[in-house]
């Protein structure tokens, strides 16, 4: 089942892109910094203009050669984790 | 109660020269200590790498200074910071800056280019929430720091943290710290409000008692953390040795005009009314003769210091805030605080 709610990341948490390809989050509450790998660089970069979930994986496929459905899991995957360590909330 | 380690104690080689790179500032922080003609109405000017290089040859040669430390306005305005750099480097020298992070990017990768030359990176702060910093910086001016601080965490540029201890700050001390120590600073650097106006004093300053808990609160992060946590000189001390590093001989401060000034806290200051800690021009004179010129402006403000200590001990009485603090005694002796007593230099 596609997500309908679209998250969003907290206003506590600062991004920095290095290169064009990873970056890193600073959670100003937690004082921790998170390293984003490539491809949840993008997807930051997406939830920061507050892409809905479609659109992300939209963008995923249409920038990697994978399948809708890997691009969903690994999504998923990737906004789980977000959420579990209070990086990003559901609008 | 802890102490907090102090400038020369804590730092293993205060010899250095400070060099203010440029006048201009892109922020508006209303206590600065920088005179705002010189800030905001003034022609922009940039310290040639020419003079510079006379300078850290000039300093090495008069007190084995290795180390160039740029202050301002804000240094990475200067649109040949590339060029500086470099000079340092093929001088054999070291160099750290101090900067409010906002445009950060545009000396970033010279820095990454010519890490084995960079000493530290201090970053100013007002606070340790976006709330307490962007209230004096403008908005968006903490982030922008974040950011800063960790293009420098990633790379493995060493950093610190600066931050003035006000009235508004006091109660954010360990929070400061504690975001320097958990962003990976290799310090953070706490020193007292200079006032620049009786206004500012009274809203800003602390009172003698105020500061002495400030600092044992300093002392007291001073010893729990790993991260070093320092308190510049500016802390009430009576011990009639030299308090700093310039009174000491070992260091000294370039304007960005090329004149050789005595302290980089009393260059350019806000509201004075003298500037007889100004010795010379470096455009105009040699550096060896103009240093002579300055140790003695130290030795006699030295011995007027000595003297004003004594004073206090013969009457039986503790020395008060502006004798007791080295920093307030200088401001006030060379004229830079006018609405207190009239200047002896």
């Amino acid at each position: 089942m596609i997500p309908t709610t679209i998250p969003v990341p907290f206003d506590h948490i600062v991004f920095t892109e290095f290169d064009d390809r990873e970056g890193v989050l600073v959670d100003l509450n937690a004082k921790r910094y998170y390293t984003l790998n490539e491809t949840a660089t993008q997807v930051w970069r997406l939830l920061e203009k507050q892409r809905t979930f479609a659109e992300i994986v939209n963008e995923l496929t249409a920038i990697y050669d994978v399948t809708d459905a890997h691009a969903a899991a690994s999504v998923e995957r990737l906004l789980s984790d977000l959420r579990m360590r209070g990086l990003v909330r559901h609008r | 109660m802890p102490r907090p380690s102090t400038e020369h104690v804590s730092d293993p080689d205060p010899r250095r020269v400070s060099v203010e790179l440029t006048n201009i500032c892109n922020l508006h922080c209303s206590y600065c200590v920088r005179d705002e003609e010189q800030l905001y109405h003034s022609p922009a000017s940039y310290f040639p790498a020419g003079l510079l290089r006379q300078i850290i040859r000039g300093a090495r040669a008069a007190y084995g200074s290795k180390y160039v430390s740029f202050t301002g306005g804000e240094v990475t305005l200067h649109p040949r910071f590339c060029e500086i750099v470099e000079t340092i480097k093929a001088e054999n020298a070291q160099f750290g800056f101090v900067t409010n992070g906002f445009h950060f990017d545009r000396v970033y990768p010279i820095l990454l280019a010519n890490r084995e030359a960079l000493r530290v990176v201090a970053f100013s702060i007002d606070g340790a929430t976006r709330e307490a910093h962007d209230r004096w910086r403008g908005e968006g001016s903490f982030v922008r720091v974040i950011r800063a601080v960790t293009k420098c965490y990633v790379e493995g540029l060493p950093f610190i943290f600066k931050a003035g201890i006000r009235r508004d700050t006091v109660p954010q001390l360990e929070a400061m710290a504690l975001l320097a120590a958990r962003l990976g600073a290799i310090g953070i650097d706490f020193s007292h409000l200079l006032p620049t106006s009786a206004q500012a004093e009274d809203e800003l300053a602390l009172s003698r008692e105020e500061r002495t808990h400030a600092e044992q609160e300093i002392g007291a992060l001073a010893n729990i953390l790993k991260m070093r946590v320092a308190i510049a000189v500016g802390h009430y001390n009576v011990h009639p040795d030299p308090p700093c590093a310039n009174l000491r001989g070992v260091s000294c401060n370039v304007d960005y005009r090329g004149r050789l000034t005595l302290c980089c806290n009393l260059a350019g200051y806000r509201g004075a009314e003298g500037e007889a800690d100004v010795v010379a021009d470096l455009n105009r004179e040699d550096f060896t003769a103009a240093y002579e010129r300055l140790q003695e402006v130290a030795r006699k403000q030295l011995e007027r210091r000595r003297q004003a200590l004594a004073a206090h001990e013969l009457a039986g009485r503790e020395p008060d805030l502006h004798t007791g603090s080295p920093c307030l005694f200088c401001l006030q002796s060379f004229g830079k605080i006018p609405w207190h007593q009239q200047p002896t230099v």
